[in-house]
């Protein structure tokens, strides 16, 4: 019976097949017709209220929706940041993940790639002997250094935000060097006898993490002046090597210091007055109202330190990678800074992710 | 009695009151005094290492030469002079250029570049914080990630862009590599979500303002400290901007590029080295000083999420 039905149905759609057509078409049409009246509509700039009246008085732009216009102007707002940025970001980033799976020979105006596919990581972890012993010293230079600058920006930060005469002299003691020390006054700051390293002049940005530099080499040498006390030159060189690590750590903690004091401002008073009342001591004040409160600032802090750390030019890694493309080994440097990169991502990933986890949210 | 008080009488209590409660809060600094031994021990000794280097900078401009070859060098000027800056004229006169184009060029680049970088980032972060357009999340993403790479390490792929767009030994090669900086969007975004209410943009609308009237009117005013820190910082990073490879022309070269032929010229020029340092020192510390009272409230906003 069914299959009877199905075939009456067939014949009649095929009969009624042009008509249907038709109305398909008509519909359509109709379709069509009503989108062109309201893109009309909204061309004519003019607002109708719920039956499709014209509302005359009101301003058309707003009637619309705040949102969409917004949206739009948004567009033209970010626009200039996004043409900038894949100019002069984008673009190079996939040019340099191109490179490290290529040989690049550099011709006039343009890069000659001879793909080679993953030869050049290869190498670098099976040939290259100094990548490896670089790659580890960077990371855990790395993990001995961030913790003492989070501890020692956190100290001061603490007794800079407290109340005491002269606390706004010290604040900018702690944060004139931050501004003042970039490129050549850094140098000449550390060294003044002008022995600009080669990587330096390559680069204009280079200076921009020069802090490093301070007290390793001229400017004030404390070694010789150490040498002149004429100390066992064991002594010494712990002596020397102590106040070139403190100054390091002096000079990477001025932004930490500045984040710190920012978000110690932020805790309300309230809570350090209700610990007096109920007689808490400044030790228990320090880690059940403190540090939990400032547990956002403190990850702030603790990438800020980490990008500071990994990316600054007396990092080996980079050193090296500087190194090649001064021999226009384009291709194994380019290898060599995303390896590392892909590192540092992964250093912060696994960071924030401990930190939330086990910090947060039982602060919280 | 106290209707009848003068009012200078009644002001010299206010500051007694004043003083009082002021003399309270310096009490609250530690509990002991031992604590606050500790503490100013500390700050003594880590504002000493902090300053040193610039305060022996500044100690060496003004030596005299047979001071400046003492050995072990002195942190201390018995007789101190100005000869060093005095000279600095007739040592410059012997690079190509006059000194007062470099210093131009620096101050234009600066100035110029700092201004477009706190707009254009500024735009951006606006749109970022306040709005839903399409791919904010993507963008936001990318602003992260570029904060993570450090300039140089693009500077091959970045100078095929510069020949490309015809940049090269151009005031463009400074200017517009700058602009676009990620830190401007990240700071700016994280202070506009917390300083520029929804409800104030709302209003402005309503009351007839256009987009860019409400950026520039309302969202702008309110971020102020914001934009003066990242005034400050750009302006930081700019003035110490040295021609890589991408400037041949010895016009369009920047003040620290002169600095550093300076300091290049030997020993005995050591006085003039670290006048000339102490002279490109004065233009970020100006910036701060006049920014200052600005910064660490932008940088709470920028900290709290």
């Amino acid at each position: 019976m069914k299959s009877e039905e199905n075939k009456v149905v067939k014949n009649t759609e095929q009969q009624n097949a042009p008509s249907l057509k038709e109305i398909l078409k008509a519909e359509e049409a109709e379709l069509k017709a009503k989108q062109k009246a309201e893109k009309l509509k909204k061309k004519q700039k003019v607002a109708y209220d719920i039956n499709g009246k014209v509302i005359p008085d009101l301003n058309v732009k707003h009637v619309r929706g705040i949102e969409s216009k917004k949206s739009w102007y948004g567009f033209y707002f970010v626009l200039p940041w996004i043409i900038g940025m894949v100019l002069f970001f984008i673009i190079p980033l996939i040019n340099s993940l191109r490179y490290s799976f290529a040989n690049v020979i550099p011709e006039e105006g343009y890069m000659q790639l001879d793909w080679v596919g993953l030869e050049h990581y290869v190498y670098l972890f099976k040939k290259d002997e100094n990548f490896t012993t670089n790659l580890l010293g960077a990371v855990g230079d790395f993990f001995t250094s961030m913790p003492i600058v989070v501890i020692v920006s956190l100290i001061l930060a603490l007794i800079l935000n407290s109340n005491f005469k002269g606390k706004t002299l010290f604040r900018g003691i702690f944060f004139v060097p931050v501004i003042v020390a970039t490129g050549v006054v850094m140098m000449h700051l550390t060294d003044p006898f002008g022995g600009f390293g080669a990587i330096v002049q390559l680069s204009s940005s280079v200076t921009e993490d020069a802090y490093s530099a301070v007290g390793t080499s001229g400017g004030m040498d404390f070694t010789e002046l150490l040498n002149s006390l004429e100390l066992p030159t064991d002594i010494t060189a712990w002596l020397s090597s102590m106040i070139t690590d403190i100054f390091n750590t002096i000079w990477t903690c001025g932004i930490p210091v500045v984040l710190f004091i920012a978000g110690l401002q932020t805790i309300p008073a309230q809570l350090y007055e209700a610990s007096k009342v109920e007689g808490a001591t400044k030790w228990e004040e320090f880690w059940y109202i403190t540090l939990p409160s400032i547990g956002q600032t403190l990850l702030l802090v603790i990438i800020f330190t980490l990008i500071e750390l990994l990316t600054q030019t007396s990092n080996p890694v980079i050193n090296q990678a500087y190194a090649l493309i001064n021999n226009t080994e384009y291709g194994i440097s380019s290898a060599m800074l995303w390896v590392f990169f892909a590192i540092i991502g992964a250093i912060i990933g696994i960071v924030i992710f401990i930190y939330s986890k086990l910090c947060l949210k039982r602060w919280e | 009695m106290q209707a009848t008080m003068s009012k200078a009488d009644q002001r010299k209590l206010q500051k007694l009151k004043l003083k009082a409660s002021r003399r309270d809060q310096y009490k609250r600094f530690t509990r002991s005094k031992g604590g606050n031994f500790f503490y100013t021990l500390f700050l003594i000794l880590f504002g000493l290492f902090s300053v040193l280097p610039m305060y022996y900078c500044i100690i060496t401009s003004f030596k005299p030469l047979d001071e400046l070859l003492v050995f072990p060098p002195r942190f201390y000027v018995i007789s101190p002079t100005v000869a060093s800056y005095l000279t600095l004229p007739s040592l410059l006169d012997n690079l190509a250029v006059p000194l007062s184009r470099y210093a131009f060029n620096s101050i234009f680049v600066s100035v110029v570049t700092t201004f477009f970088h706190v707009l254009v980032g500024s735009a951006a972060a606006y749109v970022l914080a306040k709005t839903n357009i399409k791919g904010k999340t993507v963008i936001f993403a990318v602003v992260q990630m570029s904060l993570l790479y450090n300039a140089y390490t693009l500077e091959i792929p970045r100078y095929l862009i510069y020949s490309g767009l015809g940049m090269i030994d151009t005031y463009w090669a400074y200017i517009l590599p700058m602009i676009p900086s990620s830190m401007g969007v990240f700071l700016m975004k994280q202070f506009m979500e917390s300083n520029v209410p929804d409800a104030l943009i709302e209003a402005a609308k309503i009351d007839g303002a256009g987009s860019f009237r409400t950026f520039w009117q309302i969202a702008m005013p309110n971020v102020k400290p914001a934009w003066l820190t990242l005034t400050l910082f750009s302006f930081r990073d700019l003035w110490s901007i040295q021609p890589g490879g991408t400037i041949f022309s010895e016009e369009l070269k920047t003040l620290p590029f002169a600095a550093s032929t300076i300091a290049q010229s030997g020993i005995a020029r050591q006085g003039c080295a670290m006048a000339v340092t102490v002279i490109m020192m004065i233009p970020p510390i100006l910036v701060y000083l006049v920014t200052q009272r600005s910064v660490t409230q932008t940088m709470s906003s920028s900290g709290i999420k």
